[in-house]
């Protein structure tokens, strides 16, 4: 319990901004209980209202209450991030140890695909993969997912050709190990931290890739709470009711700022030049 | 404050405009005219297509016979007198002496007649030409008589008043014999054409939809009081209204977002020009899937307050009414009764006692056993999409039927429509573009023989919606075999009757028309009942 008190004393950055993200994702846990009204609730005689002590970030064009819809808004946002994270992060990993170890013909097709992958303007691909699989949330975390794995699998391959012929490994090789053994016990370990690290940075850009899908109309769809489809809702009101597009995006803008800087604070946690 | 709007509208203006397109010369000339709009056709010749047909006459280069005013009169526009016969199958139009197209050659007899055929002949006889004149007339000859400058055109069939159909920009009259090669066009620029109207075309880039005019100096009726004008394709309605406010254009049409014009009009600056257009937004209803249900879909158009979502979910770009055809039209729609009002509760009792309730708890009612979810298709188009939001937020929190909304744009629509993978789909339709329902009223016309039914193996049928009723179709036969106008009109409302006892077809309002301008630089900017009218020789530069 001291040592984690002295942890979080010394890396004081990583501990706000960890705090700051565990509050996010309470927020999302508990919004049924934050958000003062149902975010689905239209009620059209109440539309474009402004920000007021009944409604605090004032209502949309169908009368729903906005500051519910932000509250809620960081479920589909929040969830939707991680796990399109999680997805590259698993695929792109696997597939770059799996080309760096084997090498080959294995290495050539995995690095191969990257490569065609790369060759294109992410979020036009993404855009274009979203477009033909149909507008959901769903389908946005697929078409990013199809085009981002490329970075993680690259960053992998690359870390696992730096240690695969040190001596341990040849040692492990020389005493019977099998080659998940060596996988699992002596590269996944190796390359994980680096991963890790690029991983919640990652967590903000794609959280904007997201609602930019969405902004565009390829992602969440009416009537869901999502920040980047409420910001495209409030677009044609700009002018006069510019709170529906402050609030989600003042909403994206936050998170976005506290997942990169969290990124940040990790890697000097773990960047080994600190000890 | 103001200057800091004023400054940030100038900057959002100008780079949402830049990103739309290169803008044509903006410099501002007392005779110049900015004029920034929607541009739906990338041709101007009326056989071309139905857009291209409305654009020549939206941007005042094609004139036609006749002309209609905002109440739906018929006023003699090149033609001057005419006679017809007692069976109303020939027709006679003396041509007005001294009418000369923009490069000069006279528009006689010879050249309308010779316009005409041309116009029946390629869209007959060539896949290039895909306008429907044919639709609407179904002719026999047309003919001139060069010594008494008359054009007479014979109909199979007698028309109760062919003037008014004239007044279609489909019959809009151009120089078959004009030369339209140009520096540019060695070949001829094939989407260009000469006519009669106050501006003629002098440039037009295809890419960015946009184009520049000058004034026909050989104009007939008055002087022209621009010598150039130019058009500026602007997709987005709030780029329409900031490039307004920020002086880049003098004149725009049809801003739709309800707080941008809110905005203008709140301004002495600016001046909206608002009327009731001859447009109904609607759904239609496909009688094939689940909302063959009659009792669903009584209930579902009691749920819905068109009367709120006119006035506030669209801020007034709608108004509310009964039946399909804008009240504003000549047809006594006051007779019309509803007995689908609104009213929740009722709306809610009625699925009640039907059995149609949700029985697994799941918040959603099911019929036949699965839950009620419809296939709700629009686009974003004159407030459709924020209808079809405000439409899915009321039936699933207040009736508990699902409805998945697609918001696509018109091309897919249509082919969703056709393919009928819809349970609602939504539309804006110009009801009497020709002076009666004719066409529009097809939608819901079956036949007979059901020949009017749209399938793939009849791919010429107009009922997309599948609706069928005898009652209708045989009012609907009464109809066009009349030539009474009185008797036209109190079938146009029987029928109107029919579809709203049959809860055929989901009314969302009627459309409100604005032309706005720039108070200090333009005047004259009135918006037409009739929305293929644009730019006239009313507007002129302000003094």
């Amino acid at each position: 319990m001291r040592k984690n008190l002295e942890f979080l004393k010394k890396h004081k950055a990583f501990t706000v901004f960890a705090l700051l993200a565990i509050a996010l994702a309470l927020v999302a846990i508990f919004a049924p209980y934050i958000a003062p009204y149902d975010p689905y609730e239209a009620i059209l005689t109440d539309a474009l209202q402004a920000p007021s002590s009944t409604h605090w970030f004032g209502t949309d064009k169908l009368g729903r209450d906005l500051f519910s819809r932000v509250i809620y808004g960081s479920r589909i946002s929040l969830s939707s991030a991680l796990i399109l994270v999680a997805c590259i992060f698993v695929v792109g990993s696997v597939l770059g140890i799996l080309a760096g170890y084997f090498g080959g013909w294995v290495d050539a097709v995995i690095m191969r695909i990257a490569d065609m992958m790369i060759s294109f303007p992410g979020m036009v691909l993404a855009i274009a993969i979203a477009g033909i699989l149909g507008a959901s949330i769903t389908n946005a975390v697929i078409a990013i997912t199809a085009v981002s794995w490329t970075k993680y699998a690259r960053l992998a391959r690359s870390l696992v050709l730096k240690i695969k012929n040190c001596d341990y490994i040849a040692a492990a090789r020389v005493t019977g190990s099998t080659t998940p053994h060596i996988l699992y016990t002596y590269l996944f370990p190796n390359v994980m931290p680096t991963l890790m690290v690029t991983a919640f940075t990652d967590i903000g850009s794609m959280m904007l890739e997201l609602a930019g899908l969405s902004f565009l109309g390829f992602g969440a769809q009416a009537p869901q709470a999502e920040w980047g489809l409420m910001l495209s809702e409030g677009r044609s009101y700009m002018q006069a009711a510019p709170w529906m597009m402050l609030y989600p995006g003042l909403a994206i803008l936050v998170t976005v700022v506290i997942f990169n800087l969290l990124g940040d604070s990790l890697r000097d946690v773990l960047d080994p030049r600190d000890e | 404050m103001k200057k800091l709007k004023k400054a940030l509208a100038a900057v959002l203006a100008a780079a949402m405009v830049m990103s739309v397109s290169p803008v044509t010369s903006m410099a501002a000339f007392d005779d110049t005219l900015n004029f920034g709009c929607y541009v739906y056709s990338t041709s101007f010749d009326p056989a071309a297509y139905q857009n291209a047909a409305w654009q020549g006459v939206r941007w005042g280069i094609t004139e036609c016979l006749f002309k209609f005013n905002d109440d739906m009169s018929v006023e003699p526009l090149l033609c001057d007198t005419y006679e017809v016969s007692d069976d109303k199958m020939t027709w006679t139009f003396h041509i007005r002496e001294g009418v000369q197209f923009s490069n000069g050659d006279a528009c006689d007899a010879q050249a309308v007649a010779d316009s005409l055929n041309r116009l029946f002949y390629v869209c007959a006889n060539s896949d290039d030409y895909s306008s429907t004149p044919a639709g609407y007339i179904d002719m026999a000859s047309i003919e001139a008589d060069t010594d008494a400058n008359t054009v007479t055109i014979v109909t199979n069939t007698a028309v109760a008043d062919l003037t008014a159909t004239l007044c279609f920009p489909f019959y809009s009259i151009i120089d078959v014999y004009g030369d339209t090669t140009d520096a540019e066009h060695e070949g001829g620029y094939a989407t260009s054409v000469i006519a009669t109207g106050p501006y003629a075309l002098s440039s037009f880039d295809a890419t960015t939809k946009s184009g520049t005019m000058v004034a026909n100096e050989y104009y007939w009726k008055e002087e022209v009081p621009y010598g150039t004008v130019n058009v500026t394709f602007i997709e987005d309605d709030s780029t329409k209204a900031m490039s307004l406010m920020s002086g880049l254009i003098d004149l725009t049409e049809n801003v739709t977002t309800s707080s941008d014009l809110a905005t203008l009009e709140a301004s002495d600056a600016y001046y909206v020009s608002q009327s009731s257009s001859l447009r109904s937004g609607f759904a239609y209803i496909n009688m094939d899937g689940i909302l063959g249900n009659d009792t669903l879909r009584q209930a579902i158009r009691m749920a819905i307050d068109s009367t709120t979502m006119c006035e506030i979910t669209v801020g007034g770009m709608y108004t509310a009414g009964v039946g399909i055809l804008p009240s504003s039209l000549i047809y006594e729609d006051e007779d019309l009764d509803n007995p689908y009002a609104y009213d929740l509760e009722a709306a809610v009792a009625l699925l009640d006692e039907a059995g149609i309730v949700d029985t697994d708890g799941d918040g959603v009612r099911e019929l036949d056993g699965e839950n009620i979810n419809l296939n709700y298709i629009t686009y974003n188009n004159r407030c459709l999409s924020d209808f079809a939001a405000a439409i899915q937020s009321t039936l699933s929190q207040y009736l508990g039927i699902g409805v998945s909304v697609n918001s696509t744009d018109s091309d897919t629509e249509w082919m969703l429509m056709q393919s009928g993978e819809y349970d609602l789909c939504d539309s804006n339709w110009t009801t009497v573009g020709t002076g009666d329902p004719t066409a529009f009223l097809l939608n819901w016309y079956g036949g007979t023989d059901g020949s009017n039914f749209y399938s793939t193996e009849n791919p010429d049928g107009t009922n997309y919606c599948n609706y069928d009723s005898d009652e209708f179709d045989a009012l609907y036969e009464q109809f066009i075999a009349s030539t009474d106008t009185d008797e036209r009109n109190a079938l146009v409302v029987e029928m109107e009757q029919v579809l709203v006892n049959d809860c055929a077809v989901l009314l969302h309002g009627y459309y409100n028309s604005t032309m706005i301008s720039n108070a200090s630089k333009v005047t004259g900017a009135e918006i037409a009942t009739f929305d293929y009218y644009w730019l006239s020789t009313d507007i002129k530069p302000a003094e």
